[in-house]
């Protein structure tokens, strides 16, 4: 999946790739260092809307779109790489709703549909809004129009939501939807409540399963990434704490205890980055089991963050427990990524479908090549 | 015939290295070995290592002019590859001659002794390693097995131990201490000592899981000529350097894509019979979590490979990092693998043919991961100090 924004992908080069992630990684650290994030999450600035209107002249937004619709085609090496430094410095904005919307758009929106978001999406004029959890939920469907209630990813000015209604999956403009922000303890994200009654859809995408397998997957990958790289950043900022913080004469990173501690959250850290990176080499070549290891990577991947930036938050002793500080910050998203898109056990059930499947199929789901 | 012929082409290189292992390898190795004495098993290793030799696959990696091909790193890696493919034996008996002798005499021995001893290897000729001693394991620098000079020999006398293979070693790459005055870094000499020389008593150890692969060393008088030692006297520290960091690479990555090919079979095998455990979400989610993290690990080991090609790849914590990972997740799978076969699995056998099949053998022998080649306590305090900058106190 996500094949067609990838063809050109797949020809990109590693030092390219570096250039990019260090555009990226550097704007942000500029702009989304701990003291604007602060501020944002107290209500103090608008930073998600700077950063958004940002993203959008910087063509940011548009790394996953393919160059005719006025995107940079760089299909889910350039997601990746986007979604791990958003998530590096935690930062607010719509961009895990808009960007997995557009790629699903990409795979199985129809030219009309592609024609009218796409450009717009690429830009930043619009964001989008898509379910928070793809279970069983879904918007239902009477003669033209779809009702129902639905907690979305998003921001409360999303251009439109994409979602199930029964049998296909819609595409609904928000403009005149019920839209009500309901407030999480990760403040770095928005979820809505989208209430839809009798509205009519201004796209629908009748091939519901490949819509939701292409939004599970480039959800799971894009979680994933972030949730790697918000650990790795915490991670970081708690070392350099510890290399400061003194008791007992001395900075407390020169006790074996602790040492050994950071040793294996950093050992968890390079396995999560392989993970991503795994899932992010399968879809790129198309593999059929890409699906697997997108949906492991978010599983795996969102459960270890889990466990990093918990005991970031305890080496940072009794300031990790205050407000002030940062680590709270990045529990709190990690945590929200944990249960996003669907329950880390259904996810592993699915991949252990998957597996079951290729392996009855008389093919390996384990090649890697050398 | 040389499979070496066909190098140029990587594809027809690993071709020949399939067609000639479909033809070599016993179907029966396992089984056999399974219930081999210790005796069989080196007949069996010995014999491996001469088929290799035939086809010009002992030591294909080192250098022309040391009875070698000059391989590419990625020749070898296709060679490891195809073994684990094949579940091809391993060359267990021979890791210390194929792996940490040319890594330590090729940066740091004289002409001579490459000469001498490299070649050797293809030979059949086993090394062993004299480095631990029972007082001296991760505080490798302290060791006091002495070496004083006498003319033109030295005379050792002390102890090692956890020294693999040694009762059935040639040549030992030996550690002992030429100044007790020095800081304890700087007072260490490397030798070459023959393991036929009089005063050198080996003395099996048994271990955990049944087999005896270490031996203990004691030595009491031992001669080493003077042109044995690698590198200056008292500099045997740097030299050590070499040997330990030549356990990182190849092997790792051979290990790790062993243990791909045996979940693999495994996961069939269960499907095949419908194995219970199949049908338990819990532990089938668990199964597939670990084929994600040997996933990750396999991955991590080719960036060791791809690494280890760079000058700046001795100072990397890379290696330290993906022993951590793998090392535990292996304790992790064999102890699933205890866990879901019950008291069968249980039965006392060594080396089974089935895929985990003696589960609790795989389960004890584990631990060597996480202990040998330096404990994973101390890979932590490698990456904490030298990967993250933490200070040493």
């Amino acid at each position: 999946m996500v094949t067609s924004a990838t063809e050109t992908a797949s020809t990109l080069d590693q030092a390219t790739l570096d250039a990019l992630r260090e555009s990226v990684a550097g704007v942000l650290a500029e702009q989304c260092g701990s003291t604007e994030l602060h501020a944002f999450i107290d209500g103090k600035s608008a930073l998600d809307k700077t950063l958004w209107a940002q993203a959008g002249r910087l063509g940011w937004l548009g790394f996953g779109i393919p160059e005719p619709f006025g995107g940079l085609g760089m299909g889910a090496q350039g997601l990746a790489i986007l979604h791990g430094e958003l998530g590096r410095q935690s930062a607010p904005g719509p961009y895990i709703a808009t960007l997995s919307a557009a790629q699903t758009i990409v795979e199985t929106g129809g030219e009309a549909i592609r024609q009218t978001w796409l450009p717009r999406l690429a830009s930043g004029e619009a964001s989008a809004a898509v379910p928070a959890t793809l279970d069983a939920r879904s918007l239902t469907r009477s003669g033209a129009g779809v009702s129902g209630t639905l907690r979305c990813l998003g921001a409360t000015d999303a251009a439109f939501l994409l979602a199930p209604a029964d049998d296909a999956w819609v595409i609904v403009d928000l403009a005149r939807a019920e839209v009500t922000a309901a407030p999480m303890w990760d403040r770095t994200r928005d979820v809505i409540d989208v209430r839809l009654k009798d509205a009519t859809p201004v796209g629908v995408l009748p091939d519901a399963a490949a819509t939701r397998a292409a939004l599970t997957q480039v959800m799971a990958l894009a979680v994933a990434a972030d949730s790697a790289g918000g650990a790795r950043s915490i991670t970081e900022r708690t070392i350099a704490y510890m290399k400061t913080r003194e008791q007992f004469g001395q900075p407390i990173a020169g006790f074996q205890a602790l040492k050994h501690r950071t040793a294996d959250l950093a050992t968890r850290l390079a396995v999560a980055d392989e993970m991503v990176r795994h899932a992010v080499q399968r879809i790129v070549t198309d593999e059929p089991d890409a699906e697997l290891w997108a949906s492991l990577a978010k599983s795996e991947v969102t459960e270890a963050c889990v466990l990093v930036t918990t005991d970031c938050v305890q080496l940072h002793g009794g300031v990790g427990f205050t407000w002030d500080f940062d680590p709270h910050i990045f529990l709190k998203r990690v945590r929200l990524n944990e249960v996003l898109i669907m329950a880390n056990t259904a996810l592993r059930d699915q991949a252990a479908a998957a597996l079951a499947a290729i392996t009855a199929s008389g093919r390996s789901a384990l090649e890697l090549g050398l | 015939m040389s499979i070496l012929d066909a190098q140029h082409d990587l594809s027809a290189f690993r071709q020949e290295i399939r067609d000639w292992l479909s033809k070599v390898v016993p179907p029966d190795w396992k089984a056999r070995m399974a219930r081999a004495s210790n005796d069989e098993y080196i007949a069996f290793q010995r014999w491996w290592m001469a088929e290799r030799s035939k086809v010009g696959l002992a030591i294909p990696h080192w250098p022309q002019e040391y009875g070698g091909a000059g391989l590419s790193h990625r020749h070898l890696v296709t060679v490891a590859d195809e073994m684990a493919r094949a579940d091809a034996p391993q060359s267990r008996l021979f890791t210390i001659s194929l792996i940490h002798m040319p890594g330590t005499l090729l940066p740091h021995g004289t002409e001579a002794q490459k000469s001498r001893y490299l070649a050797g290897v293809a030979n059949g000729e086993v090394w062993c390693q004299g480095f631990s001693e029972p007082n001296s394991g991760s505080d490798l620098a302290s060791l006091r097995c002495r070496a004083v000079r006498d003319g033109d020999h030295y005379v050792i006398n002390g102890q090692k131990i956890w020294s693999s293979n040694s009762m059935y070693a040639d040549h030992c790459l030996l550690l002992t201490r030429t100044d007790p005055n020095a800081q304890k870094h700087r007072g260490i000499t490397y030798f070459i000592m023959d393991m036929r020389s009089p005063g050198v008593e080996v003395r099996p150890i048994r271990q955990a899981n049944g087999r005896s692969e270490f031996g203990e060393l004691f030595l009491t008088d031992v001669r080493i000529p003077a042109e044995n030692m690698i590198g200056a006297e008292n500099n045997g520290w740097r030299v050590a350097q070499a040997t330990l960091a030549s356990e990182r690479g190849v092997i790792s990555f051979e290990g790790g894509e062993r243990q791909r090919y045996e979940m693999e079979a495994f996961y069939r095998k269960s499907l095949e019979v419908g194995a219970a455990w199949l049908r338990d979400a819990q532990l089938h989610r668990e199964f597939i979590s670990f084929l994600a993290e040997m996933q990750a690990a396999r991955r991590l080991l080719r960036r060791v490979l791809e690494e280890s090609d760079r000058p700046e790849a001795s100072a990397s914590v890379l290696p330290s990092i993906v022993k951590l990972s793998s090392t535990v997740l292996r304790q992790r799978i064999c102890s699933f693998m205890v866990r879901i076969a019950g008291v069968d699995g249980q039965a006392f056998a060594l080396l089974a043919e089935e895929p985990f099949g003696s589960p609790m053998f795989e389960f004890m022998s584990a631990f060597s991961g996480t202990i040998a080649g330096g404990t994973n306590e101390i890979q932590r305090n490698i990456v904490a100090e030298r990967g993250l900058g933490m200070p040493r106190i």
